[in-house]
């Protein structure tokens, strides 16, 4: 009996003992088992602000998706019925959610998603389902399916301005374009909170200790106008239709303020689609307008003119003889380019460009000299970037320094050979002469919105240099308009009456192996109006086209036709008004009044 | 109780009987229990309210059988010792047909209807208690002997305990009978027979241990319970995390994790884990010297016993609740392989409750008709009694 008492109580002694071991002794080497297993930290993540253009259209937003997935261990016989529905609601096919289901390990080694014994305690079953299809995943409640709540991104207008949004990967690392750009406003910052989680691995959202929530990302408005732009789009698809070109760019900028309305390339992609791209699509997603450098040609020849005369040592009505060979310079007979056309009287200033004389223009640029040619060059903002660069990957192009030029450049140079520049950079170099004789910084964003959809900061016209004079740019700009003039110009096509179109035409031969090639060319307009008051820069730069019925593709024939188009169209769009010429009878009436 | 209009009348001092100490003792683990029971079964799917709900029914149920026995008198009980054993078997056997018993946890161990269930074999314990008692009392004379005194008495705790072995209930089956042969070792069995036959069960008993891969499994889980954290260790190891989260002072009521998806039997068998987090050490150990005290009320009790059934009748169910609650804290705290047994009191789960009435039953009647103390100092030798 006392045998048998003193054992039971022995047996709850030990009890005792072992308690206080577990509780006090032992605790120290037990309690970070706790930790691992408990605590945790949940992000939430930020929301991805909106790309919107001019008029707060959505040009780039992000929906809020689920990932779902299934913990295989958790999964239950008696929902065996429910696996067709839930197949047929988030659209996988049955084997194949069978076989998920019932992959319970995997190898070690296999790592993510699986605990410490290789059992799978995640694996995903579908990474976009929508938030209504969710709920009815809820409602059907087969245990052990759950999902992550994820944003993903979508552009609403597939490849519109597709080379300036740029897109954000599958990872949400942004790519390229302003998704890249304006990332640091975009992003947002993701919250978090440290919190435990119970044995399946649900938040105890009562032992919450702290919380952060998630700032959404910034809104970032564009200067992009969605109707030019696709304006802008259509007339690149009638160009690319009709010309088969390689590649063509089309810029439309405010001449007053450098932002810009449209740019767009083809061959383009589309956003929502960007990794369905075949092996050369590379090439489609290449912002081409900023990024590539071609030889700017004819229009590069307003930097000697526009030079000349700013620096006083012409004026329009100075004339050369463009028939000449060779020209004696520095001491030393240099040979003049060839013609387009044979010119017997001598050109004035303003008939070399309407008439895009090389002759004229290479003793123009001799006038100046290789060092204010150079410094005029510079001025326009070739060989420098635009300041879209932390935009896209730019090219700042070629222009090397008049030191280094060979001696036949000063009178190659002023025709726009041996110069590398991008359609942006020709672009603004044209602005020069609308602005009235500054270089802008072409812009896109117009201001950054919080999620509130307040104003956080707005951008303005930054101006980046003084290039020419008032008065020289409004000469250039007269002089410019009569490329237009018919009988006169060589881009008649480009002319819009009433509205002043002024530009200049560029045709040249691409250099293919190392040699000009005559059946391969780049053909440009770039140009604005009206000439008296510039409302908008417009470039079209197209890169081998092939006019249907044949011949040297000239700016004229391929670019200029979809100036004037364009043109029209923005006219109609924007309510730009008729140049009206002032009726001297009128004038006086007013003015004699008291 | 004194009156003040007979101040003559010197006030009794007030000497608790054992059968009140132990009530007390009972009430006060109830108590503890449904709060417990509360806090861990809160977070169940079920609803907060649901096990809750139940214990406090089994509660009224245990009470209503307590009071009950209380009242019965036991030598009348006595003459239907063989229909008891011959119902509780019948019941065991019941059990084990399908369809008919009901199997969870990888055993069919209950009857019943809904979420009614009674655990059979929890009331054969005390059938088979009863029976061997009324057996050795009536044999009294003839303990030595090989036959009555030994192989009969080993028949009732085998039968019993090899029919509780079939539900897979091992624990209940092992506890059955250490219980038996202690009952037949105070009954006063020559120890040439009872020390083999003890070393035979437990050799019996570790083979079959050997021979089933779960029992084997769990074994080696008590025997590192580190290392088979994720798996057939992974109870142990979760309840010894609660007592190392709780520490000394608990981490407070309401506030413990292991319950949330952690530690399975949170509310039944591991109960004591959850106390451990939430409440601490001094609840825990408070617990043990709870049923220490009931212990050693019980064996002050046993001294007054006025006959051999009586005697051994009261000594059963006292190691009945003294083993199964020294089971219970052995394997919550990894003293033990793990065994699904329910501490009692505080446990969740009606049988549990309405054996614990019974037993309680038991004792508050035999305190009712014992003789008091005062007139057993005649020098009556409790090895008298023993034979």
């Amino acid at each position: 009996m006392i045998l048998l008492a003193a054992g039971v109580l022995g047996a709850f002694a030990t009890v005792g003992v072992r308690l206080v071991h577990l509780h006090v002794i032992d605790r120290d080497s037990l309690v970070h088992y706790l930790d691992r297993a408990r605590h945790e930290i949940i992000v939430e993540k930020a929301r991805r602000g909106d790309i919107l253009d001019a008029h707060d259209d959505i040009l780039a937003t992000s929906h809020s998706l689920i990932v779902l997935g299934v913990d295989p261990q958790l999964l239950e016989k008696a929902d065996e019925s429910k696996w067709p529905e839930l197949a047929r609601l988030i659209n996988v096919p049955l084997p194949e959610l069978s076989r998920i289901f019932n992959t319970k390990t995997r190898p070690a080694s296999a790592g993510d998603g699986t605990d410490e014994e290789g059992r799978i305690r995640w694996a995903k079953l579908s990474d976009s389902v929508e938030e209504s299809v969710y709920d009815a995943v809820g409602k059907l409640g087969v245990k052990g399916v759950y999902g992550d709540r994820v944003y993903r991104r979508a552009y609403p207008h597939n490849q519109l301005a597709a080379h300036v949004i740029g897109y954000v990967n599958k990872e949400e690392e942004p790519v390229i374009g302003m998704e890249r750009f304006a990332d640091f406003y975009l992003r947002g910052v993701d919250g978090w909170r440290e919190s435990e989680k119970d044995g399946q691995r649900h938040e105890l959202a009562q032992f919450r200790t702290r919380e952060v929530p998630a700032s959404n990302g910034y809104a970032v408005v564009l200067s992009i106008d969605s109707a030019i732009q696709h304006m802008v789009e259509q007339e690149l698809e009638l160009i690319a239709g009709k010309f088969q070109p390689q590649k063509a760019s089309i810029i439309v900028s405010d001449a007053r303020s450098g932002f810009i309305y449209a740019m767009a390339n083809y061959p383009t992609f589309d956003l929502n689609a960007y990794n369905a791209l075949s092996k050369d699509g590379e090439r489609a997603m290449r912002n081409a307008a900023v990024a590539d450098i071609l030889e700017p040609g004819s229009t590069f020849k307003i930097v000697a003119v526009s030079g000349a005369l700013n620096e006083g040592l012409v004026t329009p009505e100075t004339r050369f003889d463009c028939s000449l060979e060779k020209v004696d310079y520095k001491g030393v007979s240099r040979s003049l380019p060839r013609e387009d056309h044979h010119f017997d009287a001598p050109l004035s200033v303003t008939e070399i460009i309407s008439h895009s004389s090389n002759k004229g223009a290479a003793q123009l640029g001799m006038l100046l000299g290789e060092e204010r040619l150079y410094g005029y060059a510079r001025a326009y903002g070739f060989a420098e970037d635009t300041g879209l660069a932390s935009i896209y990957p730019e090219s700042p192009g070629m222009l090397a320094n008049y030191t280094k030029w060979s001696g036949s450049d000063i009178t190659r140079i002023p025709m726009g050979h041996t110069v590398a520049a991008t359609p942006l950079q020709i672009h603004m170099a044209m602005g020069v002469i609308a602005s009235g004789g500054v270089l802008l910084r072409p812009q896109l964003v117009r201001e950054i919105r919080d999620d509130t959809g307040a104003t956080v900061c707005r951008f303005g016209t930054v101006v980046r240099r003084r290039v020419i004079s008032p008065q020289t740019a409004a000469t250039m700009a007269q002089m410019l308009e009569r490329v237009t003039y018919a009988n006169e110009g060589t881009a008649p096509e480009a002319a819009i009456p009433n509205f002043e179109a002024a530009g200049k035409t560029g045709t040249t031969e691409k250099l293919i192996d190392g040699k000009y090639s005559t059946t391969h060319h780049i053909s440009s307009f770039v140009g604005f109006f009206p000439a008296s008051r510039p409302r908008l820069v417009i470039s079209v730069i197209v890169d081998d086209g092939h006019p249907p019925q044949g011949g040297t593709a000239y700016g004229r024939l391929v670019a200029a036709p979809s100036f004037k188009h364009l043109g029209e169209q923005l006219i109609q769009y924007l309510d730009i008004k008729p140049v009206t010429t002032p009726v001297p009878g009128l004038l006086a009436l007013g003015g004699a009044r008291p | 109780m004194s009156s003040p209009a007979a101040p003559a009348v010197p006030r009794p001092r007030f000497v608790p009987n054992p059968a009140t100490i132990i009530v007390v003792c009972a009430i006060g683990l109830v108590t503890l229990g449904l709060i417990v029971l509360f806090s861990a079964s809160a977070s169940f799917k079920q609803g907060p309210y649901f096990y809750l709900d139940k214990q406090l029914l089994g509660l009224v149920l245990a009470t209503g059988t307590a009071l009950v026995v209380s009242r019965l008198d036991l030598e009348q009980v006595r003459r239907y010792a063989w229909w008891i054993a011959g119902g509780t078997s019948l019941l065991l056997l019941l059990v084990l047909i399908p369809h008919v018993g009901i199997s969870a946890n990888g055993g069919r161990r209950w009857l019943g209807y809904g979420s009614v269930r009674f655990q059979v074999s929890e009331f054969a314990k005390l059938g088979m208690v009863f029976c061997l008692a009324h057996y050795l009392a009536l044999n009294q004379s003839r303990s030595g002997e090989f036959q009555r005194g030994f192989v009969w008495p080993l028949a009732i705790v085998g039968v019993t305990s090899v029919l509780i072995q079939r539900e897979n209930d091992f624990g209940a089956a092992a506890l059955v009978g250490v219980v038996g042969l202690s009952l037949v070792f105070l009954a006063g069995a020559r120890l040439r027979y009872f020390l083999p036959a003890s070393a035979l069960a437990l050799t019996g008993f570790v083979a079959l241990v050997l021979n089933n891969p779960l029992r084997l499994r769990r074994v080696m889980a008590f025997l590192d319970p580190e290392g088979t954290r994720l798996g057939a260790g992974y109870q142990n190891w979760q309840a010894l995390l609660a007592f190392a989260s709780g520490g000394t002072g608990g981490v407070g009521l309401g506030q413990g994790r292991q319950q949330q998806n952690f530690l399975p039997e949170a509310h039944t068998d591991m109960i004591l884990a959850v106390v451990g987090e939430e409440l601490g050490l001094w609840f825990t150990l408070g617990i043990v010297v709870v049923f220490v005290v009931i212990f050693i009320t019980g064996l002050v009790h046993l001294r007054r016993a006025p006959n051999l059934f009586q005697f051994l009748l009261v000594a059963g169910c006292l190691l009945l609740l003294a083993l199964q609650a020294i089971i219970n804290l052995g394997v919550v705290t990894a003293l033990l392989p793990n065994k699904g047994m329910p501490l009692p009191f505080i446990s969740a789960g009606l049988s549990n409750l309405l054996l614990m009435g019974l037993l309680l039953g038991i004792l508050i009647n035999t305190q009712r008709t014992w003789p008091r103390p005062s007139l057993q100092r005649d020098g009556r030798a409790l090895e008298e009694l023993a034979g």
